[in-house]
């Protein structure tokens, strides 16, 4: 009679132990909003590769608590998800961190474009209010034109800065500080030919 | 006690130790290193070929079970196998080499394939917007696209530098946006100057010119003919030719003038409503014409009801023919001037009331026409 009391205990024992064996929400929660907030900081963008292996990670620990989810209750043992969700959360913040510099990288890259192009660009203008008339008005109010969608072509940089799409801004400022240089080399050739230049009079 | 019994038991003993050596000589490592090492390599080739952005879900399979299976490889490294046992991991990962083997050479195609499509096309957009420059330029008609040119020109520049950064997508679809720009000018010009390439309308100013000249034979008069297309201005007497010079037009000549300051030159049938010489005029000598004349006005007014030219613009006056000041002055605003000498010959043979017809082209082969046709794509590029 004892020994089955014994057994009876043991085994209650045993089931109580096993029963508290639960998923590691906590940690699957962090893991998992750690994962979200590196998408949110563009890391699918700056560091894709990495980000894919993060979310990897994420994919093995679901899987793994799926797996022990789906045994007796008494043989589950959450220890390799839950190490894999600390793994997870840990190179999640790693990522963002990475992206977030990346980025910042890339902004700073685009700013410093746009900052060349708008340079150019005023020196440009500057350049066309004192061009010479010379035998080709057309060719003036050619470059007058060029100048002035140079000009407008910056608020498309300004836009994407904006968006955020940084490389678009960098390559399309670069753009406009080389078109700008080049015009700007035009009217300089054209001011060496003749001296100084003369304003323009209007008329009819 | 057993005969022999020391020998025997070092027998037993060597043969025990001979067989755990052997047993451990059997043993094999979960995984080998090399495998490891070849998937590791093969996530590096798909780093480089940017795989997460140009093959997302294909890349997101690859990292996921390589994740998987590199953290069940770390759990096992320090497992011994025996050769006969089953080993399910290194055939996922044998697996997974295969798979990852495949996707970097489709990747590797796909990448030189991009990079060929990417270049071809670039090089044909940068040839066709050549080919457009050249035209434009030959016929000075740079203004009529306002700012289109430098619009299509940074997108090929962007085109350029995102083809050189191995961006072949991002090269492509600035290539095509440039494309599109290109067609875009192509339109504009078509629109604009489509008339210089219409038989009819070229029929119409043949029939003002004929009609000019021969006014100047029964009138035994002067007359003069400007072609905007050929850039000429013809002196007639008596209906003869006397003359003919070369001029410059305003500097948007080549389109139909419609309102005060667009550079356009007029055509239509004008006379010389006044001679202005030295001192009356900034421009050496000029010949003033009775622009606008009713024609004009008609088709300003109606131009002005459609909204086709805002409010605030006039219809202009003070169209010239006109000799240059000096070098730096050099210039016009519609319209239409010669070198001094020629003016001043030019001033000495005119009278008040000499008619003066200006004309879009005399022939149907004008440049203008001609270079409209180089604008159209190539038969292979339809």
């Amino acid at each position: 009679m004892k020994i089955r009391h014994v057994l009876v205990s043991i085994l209650g024992m045993s089931l109580l132990i096993g029963g508290c064996a639960q998923p590691p929400a906590d940690q699957i929660n962090a893991a998992e909003q750690a994962v979200k907030d590196a998408q949110q900081s563009g890391a699918a963008t700056y560091v894709a590769n990495d980000y894919a292996k993060v979310e990897g990670l994420l994919a093995a620990m679901k899987t793994e608590v799926a797996e022990q989810d789906g045994k007796f209750a008494l043989l589950r043992d959450y220890g390799k998800a839950e190490q894999l969700a600390a793994t997870a959360k840990a190179e999640a913040e790693r990522v963002k961190a990475d992206a977030a510099k990346k980025m910042e990288e890339a902004k700073f890259a685009a700013t410093q474009a746009q900052q060349a192009a708008q340079t150019s660009v005023a020196s440009t203008l500057a350049l066309v209010a004192k061009a010479p008339a010379g035998k080709d008005r057309a060719a003036l109010e050619s470059i007058k034109a060029d100048a002035d969608a140079l000009k407008a072509s910056l608020n498309d940089v300004q836009m994407m800065l904006d968006k955020a799409d940084y490389l678009g801004a960098q390559t399309k400022a670069k753009a406009i500080q080389d078109k700008a240089d080049a015009v700007s080399h035009e009217i300089e050739t054209a001011l060496a030919k003749i001296g100084k230049g003369k304003t323009i009079a209007k008329k009819k | 006690m057993i005969p022999g019994f020391p020998y025997v038991t070092a027998s037993r003993w060597c043969i025990g130790a001979l067989a755990l050596c052997g047993s451990l000589a059997a043993c094999v490592q979960t995984v080998p290193p090399e495998m490891v090492e070849a998937i590791e390599s093969l996530d590096r080739d798909l780093l480089q070929l940017r795989a997460a952005e140009v093959a997302p879900s294909e890349y997101a399979v690859f990292a996921h079970q390589w994740v998987t299976l590199r953290t069940r490889v770390e759990a096992e490294e320090d497992t011994i196998r025996w050769p006969w046992e089953p080993n399910d991991l290194e055939q996922a990962l044998r697996d997974l080499q295969t798979e990852g083997a495949k996707t970097v050479a489709r990747l590797t195609e796909q990448q030189a394939t991009e990079r060929h499509a990417a270049a071809r096309q670039l090089a044909e957009v940068e040839d066709r917007s050549r080919i457009i420059a050249t035209q434009v330029s030959a016929i000075d008609s740079r203004l009529i696209l306002a700012e289109k040119p430098v619009e299509t020109d940074l997108l090929l520049k962007q085109a350029r530098a995102f083809y050189e950064q191995g961006r072949y997508d991002q090269s492509l679809l600035a290539s095509d946006r440039a494309s599109r720009y290109l067609a875009a000018q192509s339109a504009v010009l078509q629109r604009e100057l489509g008339r210089y390439a219409s038989p009819d309308r070229v029929a119409q100013w043949q029939k003002m010119a004929r009609e000019t000249i021969e006014w100047s034979k029964t009138h035994r008069t002067s007359a003069i003919i400007v072609s905007k297309a050929e850039r000429t201005l013809t002196l007639y007497r008596s209906g003869q030719k006397v003359l003919s010079y070369p001029v410059r037009l305003g500097f948007n000549g080549i389109k139909e003038k419609r309102y005060q300051g667009d550079g356009a030159t007029p055509e239509g049938r004008y006379r010389v409503a006044g001679k202005r010489g030295r001192g009356q005029t900034q421009y050496y000598r000029a010949l003033l014409l009775d622009y606008p004349n009713q024609e004009d006005r008609r088709r300003f007014l109606n131009d002005r009801k459609k909204g086709n030219i805002p409010a605030f613009r006039d219809i202009g006056g003070q169209i010239e023919i006109h000799g240059v000041d000096n070098e730096l002055m050099a210039q016009t605003l519609g319209c239409v001037m010669l070198e001094n000498p020629q003016m001043a010959v030019l001033f000495e043979r005119v009278d008040n009331g000499t008619p003066v017809t200006i004309v879009g082209a005399l022939v149907e082969h004008n440049s203008v026409a001609r270079a409209l046709a180089n604008l159209s794509p190539r038969r292979d590029e339809v």
